[in-house]
């Protein structure tokens, strides 16, 4: 209950900080567009404007990650940058009750820019998008913000040691993108690229969400998406307890 | 209520690009203190002595090499969740807050992450708000504070969940004079109010004002322990003589600290002239075998006066 | 030949000094890792669509990262100036004002330049497409034109960083203007008219078509049209770049608005 308590305000708290950063927040809702922009008038150039649908559909969940990837990578860097990383680690919670929240917030900022991307899309290129199911499409948002979020989790406790923390997660930008199947259907990456997608939640959020939107069987996607969250935040917080026990014995962190 | 039992820390730091060469740094060297409850006690030490080492450690940001450490009777390694729960920890600068956030979201993400329970946490937030005099202040966003506010801002932070023991690790660091003097009346506020504090500064004055013992830390280790009297009297022993010279040269300057009863003998250098800040032990009045000594060297002001804290300092972390 | 020593001297000495930051693992994620998956990104993307082969896209993109260091190093340069707060000291220095910037902008072209013959090489190799070795010599002749009139446009870049404080976001919305205007991997032909009309006035733009027809085997004379024209909305940029610039400093001297003083 109290950790619930814990992971709503800070989540709340930090939605609040990059809402008011012009680049954490403009920034993330704009950037996407400009390769939504690229995707559609590419597919209308392929396929004509009938079956823009999943295009819009799959542009503007790419937004998501977008909005995470840099500020989850380099979570734990900003902190240190502003002084606050070693008041965290002096108090009593866990800390990964405090740092999910921070990627959490980040792939939430990424929801402005799902919208801004449907808006868009309607707007300048008659895109429509309609939903069969709409309960199973917000839970799929809902579940790919999660395990986008937890996936950064795991970045951001996995990357702590290094400078180069904000750059790696620019670097994994389009990677992302292009596994996860959002633009590029799976089946028209090479074989060995296949396990990768297979074992990334965002693959099976946006099948999830596909599914909702045009029919079919959501909910295996789902459940496969939101599992893989949780297998992403076992993994980070046993990563964590490396990180902080080393830190403590070999004033890494710097923390001293 | 705080015990170091023989703490050390050593790091570890490598050197060299081709042949890495492990070269262990020693940055506390077995230090024992005890604080008592209700005391304010001082860590006093130059740049790179330890003392933040040592706070840290205290914290359990640190894990101590060897030795031991207890807080509220709990041990800083075990129980390190039992320990951060009861302690505060405030450091002085502008970093450390939220500055996008306003004041009141800082200390409403603090009291969550330290659980102050809901109910409490307007009530706690308003009290804290009202002890360090930001009142009124505590919807603007931190990126418009003064170093003062922030720092304020800092205290309230540290004692948002009422700790029984705060850490002030230089809290008054580049605070402008009477910023720095409202702080300190809040800092001696906390021990009327039952709090125990561990406070690091480099400011002597304020260390006198503050604190109710003090122990001086160099090169790791401390050096001298005592009630602030006691430092001067001990060290310092009887008087402090200084004389205003023009040109001295080095040869006068140990002719002078081979006079018998002269503890110590430091020299500042001022535009024309230096000042010879003579210490000595024992009542016996000085100046004249001093004046002595220095036959030929133009002589100015002659004062014979108290030693004070610093002259105290200086002579701890000066000697070898 | 003063000039020719604040020239490159301190242009070098200045891009030193505010990249250091950049790491060699920084700069292998950022100017190696990323446009090698761009260009992957969209040649994907292109195969998914049905449309052009990959070589349109190593092209397009290969030549579009050439532009982002240039565009951003420009900005860097006096936005990290400004931070270190060397700025001031830069402006009240009596040299002269061209060579002082244009002189940031040589390692800032030849790092453009390394960027897009690189991403060229290794997403071509990663996709299959292989260019004839006869096709490079004027390939970097048309990539270091492409820098050039890239810097100009950094060069406005960098004159409004002396009055915007988020100078960064400036830079990402100019490369993601790019990326969409300038043919990289929508041809310049199927967009609207409108956008068609703005592409032609950007920088950039004519270098992709040219490289794209020097790697077909054009010679460099067949796109010497294109590259004059290049060059030309180059210079354009430079100049009001370097006006703003000035125009800045001297706002700055009357209202102190750099926190110079």
């Amino acid at each position: 209950m109290r950790s619930l308590r814990v992971l709503g305000l800070a989540w709340l708290l930090h939605v609040k900080m990059m809402s008011r950063s012009a680049f954490d927040g403009a920034m993330a809702v704009i950037w996407p567009l400009f390769y939504a922009t690229v995707a559609f008038f590419m597919f209308r150039t392929g396929h004509g404007s009938s079956s823009l649908g999943p295009i819009g559909l799959a542009a503007a969940v790419m937004g998501i990650w977008t909005a995470t990837s840099v500020p989850a990578s380099s979570a734990l860097q900003r902190e240190r940058w502003s002084g606050t990383l070693e008041l965290l680690v002096v108090a009593p919670r866990h800390l990964a009750l405090i740092l999910l929240p921070i990627t959490l917030a980040a792939s939430t900022i990424g929801l402005y820019c799902v919208a801004g991307t449907l808006l868009w899309a309607r707007v300048l290129f008659g895109i429509h998008v309609t939903i069969i199911h709409p309960l199973f499409f917000v839970l799929g948002l809902v579940g790919t913000v999660l395990t986008i979020a937890a996936l950064g989790f795991l970045m951001a406790v996995s990357f702590v040691g290094s400078r180069r923390a904000w750059a790696i997660g620019a670097a994994l930008e389009y990677p992302i993108w292009l596994v996860c199947g959002f633009l590029v259907p799976v089946s028209l990456l090479p074989g060995w690229a296949h396990p990768f997608s297979w074992a990334l939640g965002p693959t099976w959020g946006m099948r999830a969400i596909r599914e909702a939107a045009y029919g079919g069987a959501p909910l295996g996607s789902l459940l496969l998406c939101v599992g893989l969250a949780g297998v992403y935040l076992a993994l980070g917080v046993l990563v964590l307890r490396v990180v902080l026990d080393s830190a403590r014995k070999r004033a890494t962190l710097s923390l001293a | 209520m705080i015990e170091a039992i023989n703490l050390r820390r050593t790091y570890q730091t490598t050197t060299g690009v081709v042949r890495r060469k492990r070269l262990d740094v020693e940055a506390v060297r077995g230090i024992s203190f005890s604080v008592d409850q209700g005391e304010l006690f001082g860590l006093l030490g130059p740049n790179g002595a330890g003392k933040t080492t040592t706070i840290k450690m205290l914290i359990t940001l640190l894990l101590p090499t060897s030795g031991q450490a207890r807080v509220l009777g709990h041990d800083v390694v075990d129980d390190a969740r039992e320990v951060r729960k009861r302690i505060g920890y405030v450091f002085g600068g502008d970093r450390g807050l939220y500055e996008r956030l306003s004041a009141y979201d800082n200390l409403r993400y603090f009291a969550e992450l330290y659980g102050v329970s809901g109910h409490r946490q307007r009530q706690r937030i308003d009290e804290v708000l009202e002890l360090v005099g930001l009142k009124g202040r505590e919807k603007e966003r931190v990126e418009g504070y003064s170093r003062g506010m922030r720092q304020r801002l800092h205290i309230a932070r540290g004692i948002l969940h009422d700790p029984e023991v705060v850490f002030l690790d230089e809290p008054t660091i580049g605070v402008d004079p009477v910023g720095a003097r409202d702080l300190r009346q809040m800092i001696a506020d906390l021990i009327t109010v039952g709090k125990t504090v561990l406070l690091t500064t480099h400011y002597m004055f304020e260390a006198d004002a503050l604190c109710d013992r003090i122990a001086v830390i160099a090169k790791g280790e401390i050096v001298g322990q005592g009630t602030p009297a006691e430092l001067k009297g001990n060290v310092a022993g009887g008087r402090v003589t200084e004389i205003e010279v023009f040109g001295v040269d080095e040869a006068t300057v140990v002719r002078l600290r081979g006079v018998g009863g002269v503890s110590a003998v430091t020299v500042e250098e001022q535009d024309q002239k230096q000042l010879l800040i003579v210490q000595t032990t024992g009542e016996r009045e000085l100046t004249q075998p001093l004046l002595a000594e220095l036959d030929g060297v133009e002589v100015g002001r002659v004062a014979s006066r108290e030693p004070t804290l610093e002259d105290a300092y200086v002579a701890l972390v000066t000697a070898e | 030949m003063k000039s020719l020593r604040v020239f490159f001297l301190g242009g070098l000495i200045s891009y030193r000094a505010l990249f250091s930051w950049m790491t060699p693992s920084i700069f292998f994620l950022i100017l190696v890792v990323q446009p090698v998956f761009q260009i992957l990104l969209f040649a994907f993307i292109g195969r998914a669509a049905n449309l052009r082969s990959d070589e349109f896209y190593v092209v397009g993109n290969a030549m579009q990262y050439a532009a982002v260091p240039c565009l951003f190093a420009m900005t860097q340069t006096i936005a990290g100036e400004r931070y270190q707060q060397t700025l001031g000291y830069i402006l009240i220095s009596p040299a002269g004002r061209l060579p002082l910037f244009l002189g940031r902008a040589l390692p800032v072209i030849l790092n453009g330049f390394f960027t897009a013959a690189f991403s060229l090489l290794v997403g071509g190799l990663i996709l299959g497409v292989t260019f004839p070795t006869s096709v490079f010599a004027p390939l970097a002749v048309v990539v270091l034109v492409s820098s050039l009139s890239c810097t100009g446009l950094g060069l406005i870049n960098a004159g409004l960083g002396l009055r915007i404080r988020e100078t960064s976001v400036l830079s990402n919305l100019l490369v993601g203007i790019l990326l969409i205007f300038c043919g990289a991997n929508v041809p310049v032909a199927s967009l609207p008219d409108w956008m068609a009309r703005i592409s032609s006035w950007l920088p950039l733009t004519h270098a992709i078509e040219a490289a794209r027809a020097v790697a077909h085997g054009n010679s460099i004379t067949n796109v010497q049209g294109l590259l004059g024209r290049e060059l030309g909305v180059g210079v354009i940029y430079a100049v009001a770049g370097l006006a703003i610039i000035r125009f800045f400093e001297t706002q700055s001297r009357r209202h102190a608005s750099l926190g110079i003083a």
